[in-house]
């Protein structure tokens, strides 16, 4: 059979940024983690209304200002995110830096006040289903604000090494994806453990 | 092969000189002006191969050798052939369990096997069957054949493939390991709570269960991700969405399942192994947990789970229908449709296997509704076929007759479907026979039919040469005849009340003729898979050679050699219909893509829709990390049955390990 040249491709980018496979391989990560993360909540809150009593009796619901400062210190990681991605586009290697540490150092805030959260806790995991729920979701978040800061610094390593350009960004790009999806997390668990109780 | 024209340049890149070469659907509309001056160059030159080029593309693609490289190759058709080859070998373990639960039961009173070792075995069966045979032999099938389908060289995320498999092989090992050493779970493959819970199965079993069963979720849906990218960032140019095979498609839809279905496992296993270690409440109600939410959890998971084996059988089937009778497949719309609604219903089916919890009247109504519903998409299925087969000259080859095959018995596992969808009907055969009856025709007829239709299929593509027609035959009618001798009495068994997950029953019950007819099936289905098996095997050797395209088929994996090279294929081609390789047979030409660098792995990357190429991507060589990063994530999983701080032992080994994968390499100015 004869073969002839349909196309030439040899003139076409080798770092497309959005439109890469591995931005659409972390997006299917994120869609697999909010499966789970859907799932925890959903189970939440299943407990929720078929227990009668919500704490069990004799219990507050857990105090509610520290959670919401986390949520605030998520949210701004995010922007400052944002930021140092728009810094390398713009070919400003300092501001990277400079985004990615600041959001490192507001992730890691977080980690600081949800430890002092969750050794004030009443209860312990094996009191009660709230207690275990209570441990079980806060440690899931937990872990993943831990694995997005070990990721991002070595990010940060890389960026300090010359690694990212205008063009050679992905590793940025994907990585603030995933960071988004940390912070964001966040939100649902925080409606479900610190609102659900007192609304219902 | 290439019949070269006389004013031709030859030389494979010679189109740096600046020459477009444009999509040859758009060409004529577009530059009919241009047509004329073009008379004295050639409109479209031929791509002659060359020696130079073809020698750097093998070295950059090749796999390593050795004991060492065993754990570092990534090229997508090395994974899939490993997952379907471990998957085979899990089949033949848990088919011999089958055995000698079909030995126990053959006579009244049997004492072949104790009651703990017959929990043991229906419990490794079940679950082997469906998470160590059932998904990854289909997620192997579709790692192995839908990139070559679609015309490239490799899938999205090669390491992670490797990724998955190692950890598929680990999680699989030590569950079936724990079988020999007497330690093995013995709760069922649903493995409901309470019955699961500390209190009732203190041993190691469930743990192992729980853990291991979440360790291999985790290659599914590696397995899932990398997928749904690959199928939809890597088509060969011109293969727009609906010129996309349907096999192609039905994996698409069972990774999207996996995606959406897996998680629930996991967090369902993982609430459970929190309860079992360290004491948690999820599903213990004196602590207010609930163990019903165990059902929810499981059966969101598991239903689809049914879906996720069958949808890519259904594609095997579609290829298999129009490979044998040369004909377009007829519908192909109603059938790409009829896959994605199976795929989008089979996530309102969980609650039908929970009827009998005693769920509000209004809820069961409408799942009752919905499992009924799940029959219209599989019936378009059938009829498209039929109709594709209607008056077509059928060649009747072994996989052809496996299809035929399925569809006596998917009929059947489908009629016995809608009966236990009706609530009132279930009530009556809960946790008999019946059920046992209904899920072996759906499984071994919807699944297991297809996948060696489709090994018989694929098998000259994989290894180069054919597998033996003669006992091909015989197989297939060993394992029609047995199937339906085993499985087909259990109905009548069910309907007279015979109970699942009995180890023996009394003569008194009369069930003992069609209980010894049952196991007389089962060793002549266990022949019939063994004739296959060793078919396999001795054809590796004596097969007579394949060809290119042994069936005439029409999808891309047929136009490169058999087996094919490191990189699958010599020049990327372009698809301009549904059955490409037909049309370049009657065409006696095709258009090929050029530009894609020889000396590293390099891939198009086309969009989503309409696969026009817009970029290309680098993918990465073989490697050591992801074994080592497989290594790393079971230490955690193992580790915590021992002691919890392995999880941040594991987290950290997992942690080096990955920056380990992912760190770049230099030179990076390369690029
Ligand atoms: C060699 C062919 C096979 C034989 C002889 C066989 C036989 C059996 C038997 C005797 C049982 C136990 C019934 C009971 O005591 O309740 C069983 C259960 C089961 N089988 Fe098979 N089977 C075969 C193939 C398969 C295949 C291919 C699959 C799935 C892909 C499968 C999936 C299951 C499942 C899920 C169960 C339920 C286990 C449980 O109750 O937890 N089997 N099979």
């Amino acid at each position: 059979m004869r073969q002839y040249a349909g196309m030439d491709v040899s003139g076409l980018t080798r770092f497309a940024k959005s439109t890469h496979p591995l931005y659409y391989g972390i997006i299917g990560l994120i869609a697999i983690e909010l499966t789970v993360v859907a799932m925890l909540t959903v189970s939440y809150s299943y407990l929720m209304f078929s227990s009668p009593e919500w704490p069990p009796a004799g219990l507050e619901p857990a105090p509610i200002l520290w959670p919401s400062v986390n949520l605030g210190l998520l949210l701004a990681s995010m922007v400052s995110m944002r930021w140092a991605g728009n810094r390398i586009s713009a070919g400003d290697r300092r501001g990277l830096i400079i985004g990615l540490s600041t959001s490192v150092a507001l992730h890691m805030t977080v980690l600081v006040l949800r430890s002092f959260e969750m050794a004030a806790f009443e209860f312990r995991w094996d009191d009660h289903v709230y207690g275990s729920l209570m441990w079980t979701i806060t440690g899931f978040h937990f872990t993943h604000v831990a694995s997005a800061i070990v990721g991002t610094v070595v990010v940060t390593i890389l960026a300090t090494k010359g690694y990212f350009t205008p063009e050679r960004q992905l590793g940025v790009v994907v990585d603030t994806l995933y960071w988004n999806f940390v912070s964001a997390a966040w939100i649902p668990f925080y409606l479900a453990l610190y609102w659900g109780p007192r609304l219902v | 092969m290439s019949k070269r024209r006389d004013d031709a340049p030859s030389g494979d890149l010679e189109t740096k000189d600046g020459r477009h070469w444009e999509h040859p659907q758009t060409r004529d509309a577009a530059h009919h002006g241009r047509r004329e001056e073009e008379r004295q160059e050639p409109l479209h030159p031929t791509v002659e191969d060359n020696e130079e080029e073809i020698r750097k593309l093998e070295l950059a693609w090749a796999a390593p050798t050795g004991f060492i490289g065993w754990f570092k190759p990534v090229n997508q058709r090395i994974i899939g052939r490993r997952f379907i080859v471990t998957a085979f070998v899990y089949f033949v373990l848990a088919g011999l369990l089958g055995l000698a639960m079909r030995l126990q039961l053959a006579v009244p009173e049997n004492d072949f096997l104790p009651p703990e070792i017959y929990n043991q075995f229906f419990t490794v069966h079940g679950t082997a069957m469906m998470f160590l045979f059932a998904i990854p032999v289909l997620e192997g099938f579709a790692l192995f054949v839908t990139p070559m389908m679609i015309g490239t060289r490799d899938m999205a995320f090669p390491r992670l493939n490797a990724f998955g498999y190692y950890v598929y092989l680990i999680g699989s090992s030590i569950f079936f390991v724990m079988l020999l050493v007497g330690m093995a779970p013995d709760t069922g493959w649903f493995n409901y709570v309470p019955l699961a819970g500390k209190l009732y199965a203190p041993g190691v079993g469930v743990d192992i269960w729980t853990t291991m069963i979440t360790f291999i979720e985790v290659s599914a849906l590696t397995a899932a991700v990398e997928l749904i990218v690959t199928i939809l960032k890597l088509r060969a140019p011109g293969m727009t969405l609906n010129r996309m095979p349907v096999f192609v498609w039905a994996s698409l839809v069972m990774a999207f399942m996996i995606v959406f279905a897996m998680p629930s496992i996991i967090v369902s296993s993982s609430l459970l192994i929190l309860d079992r270690l360290v004491s948690t409440g999820f599903f213990v109600p004196e602590m207010g947990g609930d163990p019903l939410l165990w059902q929810h959890l499981f059966w969101f998971f598991g239903h689809p789970e049914v879906y996720i084996v069958l949808v890519p059988a259904l594609g095997i089937v579609s290829t298999i229908v129009t490979t044998f009778t040369q004909r377009t497949l007829f519908g192909y719309t109603a059938i790409v449709i009829s896959i994605v609604a199976t795929g989008f219903v089979s996530f309102g089916l969980w609650v039908h296997h929970m009827f009998a919890t005693g769920l509000p009247h209004l809820g069961m109504s409408f799942f009752m509704a919905a499992s009924a519903m799940i029959a219209i998409p599989n019936g378009v299925q059938v009829f498209c076929w039929i109709a594709t087969m209607w008056g077509a000259r059928i060649q009747f080859s072994t996989p052809m007759l496996y299809v035929l095959g399925f569809f006596w018995v998917f009929v059947i596992g489908g009629l016995t479907g809608v009966m236990v969808a009706s609530i009132p009907f279930d009530l009556q055969v809960h946790d008999t026979y019946f059920l046992v009856a209904h899920f072996h025709y759906v499984l071994i007829g919807g699944s297991v039919m297809p996948v060696l239709g489709g090994l018989y299929y694929w098998y000259p593509k994989m290894s180069g040469r054919m597998m033996s027609e003669f006992w091909g035959k015989v197989s297939f009618a060993l394992v029609f005849i047995g199937f339906n001798v085993a499985f087909f009495p259990m109905h009548q068994l069910g309907l007279d009340g015979m109970p699942r997950r009995v180890y023996t029953y009394l003569e008194e019950m009369g069930w003992s003729e069609l209980n010894f007819i049952s196991t007389i099936g089962a060793f002549v289905l266990a022949a019939g898979f063994a004739t296959t098996f060793f078919n396999a095997l001795a054809s590796l050797r004596v097969g007579p050679k394949a060809g290119n395209n042994p069936w005439h088929a029409e999808t891309l994996e047929w136009v490169t050699e058999s087996p094919p090279p490191p990189y699958n294929q010599r020049h990327i081609p372009i698809v301009n219909s549904r059955e490409p390789v037909w049309d370049w047979r009657e065409e006696q030409e095709r258009p090929v893509v050029l530009g894609l660098r020889s000396d590293r792995r390099e891939v198009l990357v086309t969009s989503i829709l309409d696969a026009e190429p817009h970029a290309v991507q680098v993918v990465p060589g073989p490697s050591i990390w992801p074994f080592l990063s497989a290594i790393a994530a079971s230490v955690g999983f193992v580790g915590i049955l021992f002691h919890p701080i392995f999880f941040v032992v594991s987290f950290f080994l997992a942690f080096f390990s990955f920056v380990g994968w992912f760190w770049p390499r230099r030179p990076w100015r390369e690029d």
